[in-house]
């Protein structure tokens, strides 16, 4: 399906998603799996996860073969909790908030996360869920991955299929009722197709180099 | 006339006012003290004092200015320490006159004593302007007194411009030998006859006492040593006696050893006040500079570090770091710094920056892993740094499983994020999903057009600690293909989504 036969390393991979829940995480479970491996010969390093949009749960990532103690969550709030700072204090009364009071993040900082975790070099891969993003954090977000190797993988909404993005690989995954349906909008050094991939079995998503 | 001293003392009747004399300390416990004296501290820390014209330091006593310091061209005007500040203005025209800042004359010699670590461990401050030395001990590392000299010596005028030391088997003796730039006393029989020569200014005892003295006739220490010593206890005071005791080797004299401080701290002026971040960095950077260099010097490092923001007629603004692991790596903690001022806004403007270190710890390096995982923990580990610092210790944290039935239950957060291995727990053998939605949501599974594909599984757990479920749980799909996890409650008979299979 994929050249290489897998997720393309060193690069941003775009996932648009029209809802949850339709095996776009069972996707990944794969490459997870290789990525979280106990390996003495590899530096012990995370996969981040940037805002995910529910509790990813740690008993179904373990049957998915996926080490959980290599995973790292990240919540970016717009302003984290500062004493003594009452300015600040009376801007995060004015925000938004997510269901457990935090203020939700706006956009700069869960890309900031994420271009820390990157660039850090201490995480094999990334998954973030944005929303907006512009071309030109994009551009910067793959060169950091590319320089660091990193697995880069954004959720955004389907809606943003029809902004340019510096993305390696662009899937979409339609809502569809028997399987899970991958359009692949652009791949570097493939071609743009449509595969259905049955319930969770992706035999042919092992990592790999580009 | 040491033997002179002695004999006087054989005929003195012993009171409770004169101490007994203690026997000469045995040839095996002999100690050498240097003792240094910088007679300019308190202008050279002031970087003053160097110009061709008249200055002086000054500092309150009683109400009034007294010059502490003059330089050589006051001096020459006839401006002696101790003079009113509006006599010595009279003296000298056109004078320069420096407030004293007894902070930066004791950082000026505790850095001084710092340094003097590496000639012996036993160094002590002798405030406001001198340092002991006992070197005996070190006599065999570097070779002899007169390299431990040449050492201190080099450092001394790299350091300042004025000073002398001076060598003495006890540590009195040798601070009073120095103020007089008297010559080294390496034997104990020529002490006696050195000490006796040194005029009594020396002893820096006060104005008062130095006066009766004068008006007994007496010029020099060796006058007083010949007194009788219930006399010289009874008229002069007993203090004075045991100190000419120390002087003179009869009597153990114990100095306090220096420690070199276990925490660092130091301020940064703006020079104005502000509130841009740009002027905050530059200040911080600074600062970290300063530290770090003392880090290394000291070969420690620091897990706290405190920035705070002095403002005016205000308290300041404290800004806490809390390192997840101990480092000396500026880059890292001007990176933490610069993180948290891009989100702060100050309430008002600061005048200064005081950083704060935390306790010094001595510097951890594991030598197996040098090369290859550590820097990898550490880049974790700065990672994990900066995003608590941004988002709060809260937003970011690792995942566990737990061996619980309630699904709700069986996972976990571990804020430590070591990435150690968790106790292995055994996954559950039926499908869960991969989303957990943070609380049920109740739903309607006929509006919802849900379809059951799988189920039921039956959850009944909990009862101990009165929040236990009876849930059946199905795998179901809806209309839009979604695969979801949803349970009906046994007593209210609900229905309600837990989950999603993403």
């Amino acid at each position: 399906m994929l050249p290489g036969g897998g997720w393309p390393l060193g690069a941003i991979t775009e996932v648009l998603v029209d809802g949850y829940g339709i095996g776009e995480l069972g996707l990944l479970m794969p490459a997870l799996e290789a990525l979280t491996k106990e390996d003495p010969a590899r530096p012990k390093k995370w996969v981040a996860w940037i805002a995910p949009p529910f509790v990813p749960y740690a008993p179904a990532l373990q049957q998915h073969g996926v080490n959980i103690d290599r995973l790292l969550m990240i919540h970016p709030t717009s302003e984290g909790t500062r004493a003594g700072m009452p300015a600040v204090e009376q801007c995060r009364e004015q925000l938004p908030r997510d269901a457990r009071g935090r203020a939700i993040a706006s956009g700069k900082s869960r890309l900031w996360a994420i271009e820390q975790a990157i660039r850090s070099g201490s995480s094999a891969g990334v998954l973030a869920w944005v929303a907006a993003a512009d071309d030109v954090i994009l551009r910067r977000l793959q060169l950091a991955a590319e320089e660091q190797g990193c697995w880069v993988v954004l959720f955004r909404p389907a809606s943003a299929r029809l902004l340019r993005s510096p993305a390696a690989l662009r899937i979409h995954l339609p809502q569809a009722q028997a399987a899970t349906r991958v359009e692949i909008l652009k791949c570097w050094g493939g071609r743009p197709g449509v595969v259905d991939v049955a319930g969770f079995a992706l035999d042919g998503a092992q990592v790999s180099s580009r | 006339m040491a033997r002179q001293s002695q004999s006087l003392e054989l005929f003195a009747p012993s009171t409770a006012e004169a101490p007994p004399v203690a026997s000469r300390p045995a040839p095996s416990k002999l100690q050498l003290w240097i003792a240094v004296c910088l007679p300019s501290l308190a202008f050279e820390c002031l970087g003053a004092g160097d110009s061709s014209l008249p200055a002086v330091v000054v500092e309150a006593e009683r109400g009034q200015l007294h010059v502490v310091a003059a330089n050589r061209v006051a001096v020459e005007a006839g401006v002696a320490s101790g003079t009113k500040l509006e006599t010595a203005m009279a003296l000298a025209a056109s004078l320069q006159v420096f407030e004293r800042a007894p902070p930066f004359e004791r950082k000026s010699l505790e850095s001084l004593a710092e340094w003097a670590q590496t000639l012996t461990s036993a160094v002590s401050v002798e405030a406001p302007e001198s340092l002991l030395l006992e070197v005996a001990g070190s006599l065999k590392l570097f070779g002899s007194l007169d390299a431990i000299k040449s050492k201190l010596r080099e450092e001394l005028g790299r350091r300042y411009r004025d000073f002398r030391f001076c060598a003495a088997p006890t540590a009195t003796a040798a601070l009073w030998l120095a103020r007089a730039a008297s010559a080294d006393v390496r034997e104990w029989r020529q002490l006696a006859g050195s000490l006796a020569e040194l005029p009594l200014t020396v002893t820096r005892w006060p104005p008062e006492v130095r006066a009766l003295l004068n008006d007994l006739g007496l010029r020099t220490v060796g006058d007083c040593a010949r007194l009788p010593r219930d006399g010289f206890a009874r008229r002069v005071g007993r203090s004075y006696l045991l100190e000419l005791d120390r002087a003179f080797g009869r009597r153990v004299d114990l100095r306090a050893e220096f420690k070199a401080p276990q925490a660092w701290s130091s301020v940064a002026e703006l020079g104005e006040e502000s509130v841009d971040g740009a002027i905050f960095i530059e200040a911080a950077e600074q600062l970290l500079y300063e530290l770090c260099a003392e880090l290394n010097r000291r070969q420690a490092e620091i897990a706290e570090l405190e920035l705070a923001f002095l403002h005016l007629h205000r308290p300041p603004t404290v800004e806490r770091f809390d390192l997840r692991e101990s480092t000396l790596d500026r880059d890292r903690l001007l990176h933490l710094i610069e993180d948290r001022l891009e989100r702060s806004a100050l309430p008002v403007p600061a005048v200064a920056l005081r950083m704060k270190s935390g306790v010094f710890r001595p510097l951890e390096r594991n030598n197996a892993d040098l090369f290859e995982a550590k820097p990898f923990a550490e880049r974790a580990q700065a990672l994990l740094e900066r995003l608590q610092g941004r988002f709060g210790g809260a937003a970011v944290y690792g995942l566990r499983a737990v061996a619980e039935h309630r699904p709700e239950k069986a996972w976990a957060k571990s804020l430590e994020c070591d990435g150690r291995p968790a106790r292995a727990e055994a996954p559950a053998q039926e499908a869960r999903p991969l989303w957990l939605l943070q609380k049920p949501v109740a739903i309607e599974p006929r509006q919802e057009a849900l379809e059951l594909i799988s189920g039921p599984e039956r959850i009944e757990s909990g009862w101990w600690d009165e929040q236990d479920v009876a849930r059946d749980y199905y795998t179901a799909k809806n209309g839009r293909g979604q695969r979801l996890w949803v349970f009906r409650d046994h007593r209210t008979r609900c229905w309600f989504l837990h989950g999603l299979f993403g």
